[in-house]
């Protein structure tokens, strides 16, 4: 029964990984034959490569502020959906709209959006006489990885309330009216009721959306290919561009490692908080 | 009866004669009236086509210009014909997915096929990046793949260092019917590896209307482009419509820059090749100069405002509703440039951009690219099928089928351009014009750091600052 899971594991992820770890010992362009350099690629990683720390705190921001917001609208949203009304669904349909385009798309469509001197949202900020608010979106290092932050949070929150709607919908009834009866307000049946009974909904909001923003890579490459100068670069795309750009596969394959360490230890971190919220 | 055809044949004749000199005559200098072998001519370098029998306007001993013979290719004789397939099946690889191109190549294609019944092409067509990315191994691993396209620069260099391309040196097809100055692009360690089709200048289009009505004329040199920007700037244009946030668009106005930035071509190729080492850095005397040219033009408003986030298409709107008098890009724009406005059909031209006040070494860039080779590893019937089709390929008419359709100057002689916007770009092939030496940094990652530096310098940044930061990275990357 568990042979073909055991095989595909076994073709897919555990002899690609051995390889990997294999690679990362070498200094190997695809062209000429693998030479083995021991750690030296470990090594330049952690004390020669100011780009590589650079991507990791672009990372973690990046991560950090989709997680947030994402959820944080996400559970809103789903809140004001929870119910089955015909409005509700609309509003729903309306809101998940932006998940069932491709990536590349979105980020076209964001690209014009922020262009600084054609762009809509410049636009806006024009008209409304608030040119202070029109910015160099994508072109200025302070304000790439911002922008494409908003952009990741609104094209994958509606996914996110539909998990959410699930959960809510899960609570039973009578934990509302019981604390309806024992006249608790809004707010107080949110915090007791609510928050409480979709910490299990949140703790898979936040790990899908964690790897999910670990893996931007499209959206990102899309829009700014990392730049301007890596301010918006994140471990996916820095990869990529290692491997097929600079053909550094041994590089890359290091820092590959190195991303699958901070992804684990960012969601194990997560669980860690959540779960003891949950036993709380 | 007879008066009567005669009639119609006149009428035919003068309607003939009409067509001919209202289309043609306005579209080129090359065509005015005159040129003969051995007559005098004014402008020198002029050119009056890619034929093997076109004249060029050169000096002779006695300081005099007169209409010469232009010598092309690199061999002797007139272009001779395709070479005869054997039957049987291979795969053409290659990155051109434009529709003109398409069209062009299914044409092409369909052609040979006609000629030589039981010989087949199947197009193998990829996107330009999954391309680099991937062909290379795909077609090391596929014999089938007898004919293959690389792109000039790094990616050519990849592929030549994996053994896997044919020397075509001795093929006379490569040396009569090849535009020589075309073929280095194609040579690797002294072997004729690839044979560039396209013709391409990557030197500014300009926008004749603008250009008219303002009455200017073309800058001179660095101080004459800085005065030109400002006054351009003060009438309300954006002088270049500069791509800032697509790095590759944004990076062929760096060709002009480093043009003439050393003594010499091979001075400059030697300081390139020394960046690409890590044999020197940004913070160089050579690299600071050119650093400057990019502060003087930011300085003097030539760059659209938020530079840095001007994107391609961003900067194509710009040239296209006339915002712009120039697209600092070159002549494979124009194509979309049409489609973004037809009323600039035949309103385009190139022009040269000297960024110095100093010894002009060039005054015009020109690449050859879509560098078409022939699989090493594939068996000698499929060898003899991809040179006869790249012949095919390489032959006048059939290269004009490709040029006219893909609005692309090819690297063939005998190829007569019918479209007006490559007629009027066609004489800055045989102007004193350099190879892209942008393509000269093989190391992707130094090329990439190094057309980000200056792009930060155009956002605003000192170069005291944005130098050492850059070389420090091009340092950290070749060391890992």
């Amino acid at each position: 029964m568990g042979l073909p899971a055991a095989i595909i594991f076994t073709g897919f992820y555990f002899v690609p990984f051995i390889a990997n770890l294999r690679y990362s010992l070498t200094r190997w362009d695809r062209i000429t034959e693998p030479e083995f350099v021991g750690f030296r690629n470990f090594v330049n990683l952690l004390t020669n490569d100011d780009l590589f720390y650079k991507v990791l705190g672009n990372n973690l921001r990046f991560t950090f502020l989709v997680v947030l917001f994402q959820t944080l609208f996400s559970l809103i949203f789903a809140i004001f959906l929870v119910k089955n009304t015909r409005t509700n669904i609309a509003l729903r349909t309306l809101f998940f709209f932006p998940t069932i385009l491709s990536s590349v798309s979105v980020g076209m469509i964001w690209l014009f959006m922020y262009d600084p001197n054609f762009g809509a949202i410049n636009l806006f900020f024009t008209r409304l006489g608030l040119e202070g608010f029109a910015l160099n979106w994508l072109g200025s290092e302070s304000s790439a990885l911002y922008a494409i932050t908003f952009t990741q949070v609104w094209f994958h929150t509606g996914q996110m309330m539909v998990i959410y709607i699930a959960g809510l919908q899960q609570i039973p009834q009578e934990l509302y009216e019981a604390a309806e009866m024992d006249g608790a307000s809004r707010w107080q049946q949110f915090r007791n009721v609510t928050w409480p009974m979709s910490i299990p909904t949140t703790i898979v909001v936040m790990a899908y959306t964690t790897i999910q923003s670990f893996r931007a890579f499209d959206l990102i490459f899309a829009m700014t290919q990392g730049g301007p100068n890596n301010s918006s670069n994140i471990f996916a795309v820095l990869i990529y561009q290692t491997v097929f750009s600079e053909l550094r596969i041994g590089y890359a394959a290091t820092q590959s490692i190195f991303f699958i360490i901070v992804l684990v230890f960012v969601t194990l971190l997560q669980r860690k908080f959540l779960n003891s919220r949950y036993e709380k | 009866m007879k008066q009567k055809v005669n009639a119609k044949a006149f009428k035919a004749l003068i309607a003939m004669a009409f067509a001919i000199s209202a289309t043609v005559v306005p579209l080129s200098q090359s065509f005015a009236a005159g040129e003969s072998l051995g007559k005098s001519c004014t402008t020198e370098g002029l050119m009056t086509g890619t034929k093997s029998t076109s004249l060029i306007c050169v000096k002779g001993g006695n300081d005099k210009l007169t209409w010469q013979r232009v010598k092309l290719a690199s061999g002797s004789g007139r272009p001779v014909a395709n070479l005869t397939p054997p039957k049987g099946e291979i795969e053409f690889w290659h990155y051109r997915v434009e529709l003109g191109d398409q069209r062009a190549l299914v044409k092409i294609i369909s052609d040979f096929e006609a000629k030589y019944p039981g010989t087949k092409i199947k197009q193998v067509v990829r996107d330009t990046t999954t391309y680099n990315n991937t062909a290379r191994v795909a077609i090391l691993a596929n014999p089938k793949a007898a004919l293959f396209a690389t792109s000039r620069g790094a990616i050519f260099d990849q592929f030549a260092k994996s053994d896997m391309m044919l020397d075509l040196s001795g093929q006379r097809y490569v040396k009569q019917n090849v535009v020589a100055k075309g073929l280095t692009a194609g040579q690797f360690e002294g072997k004729q590896l690839g044979i560039p089709y396209q013709y391409l200048f990557n030197n500014p289009i300009v926008n004749t209307d603008i250009w008219a009505k303002e009455k200017w004329t073309t800058p001179k040199n660095l101080t004459g482009w800085v005065n030109w920007c400002k006054d351009a700037k003060a009438k309300g244009y954006v002088p270049l419509a500069w791509p800032g946030a697509t790095r590759g668009q944004a990076a062929q106005i760096s060709n002009s820059a480093l043009m003439n930035s050393a003594g010499s071509y091979n001075e400059l190729a030697n300081n390139l090749a020394d960046l690409n080492s890590g044999k020197i850095d940004l913070t160089s005397k050579w690299f600071e100069g050119v650093a400057d040219i990019y502060v003087k033009l930011r300085n003097a408003g030539c760059f659209p405002d938020n530079a840095t986030g001007v994107t391609e298409a961003a900067a194509y709107n710009l040239f296209a509703t006339g915002k712009s008098p120039i697209l600092p890009i070159g002549t494979f724009a124009m194509g979309s440039i049409v489609g973004l406005n037809p009323n600039l059909n035949g309103k385009m031209e190139l022009m040269s951009m000297v960024l110095t006040d100093g010894k002009v070494v060039a005054e015009g860039i020109m690449n050859n690219t879509y560098t078409l080779s022939v699989n090493k590893n594939s068996n000698s019937r499929d060898q003899k099928i991809a040179n006869a089709f790249l012949s095919y390929l390489l032959t006048g008419k059939v290269a004009e089928i490709y040029a006219n359709e893909t609005l692309q100057h090819v690297n063939v002689l005998d190829v007569e351009y019918k479209n007006v916007n490559l007629l009027n770009t066609v004489s800055f092939q045989a102007k004193n014009t350099m190879l892209a030496p942008r393509f000269l940094l093989l190391n992707a990652a130094v090329s990439d750091l190094t057309q980000d530096a200056l792009i930060q310098i155009v956002g605003g940044k000192s170069p005291d600052v944005v130098l050492p930061d850059f070389s420090k990275q091009i340092k950290q990357k070749l060391a890992g």
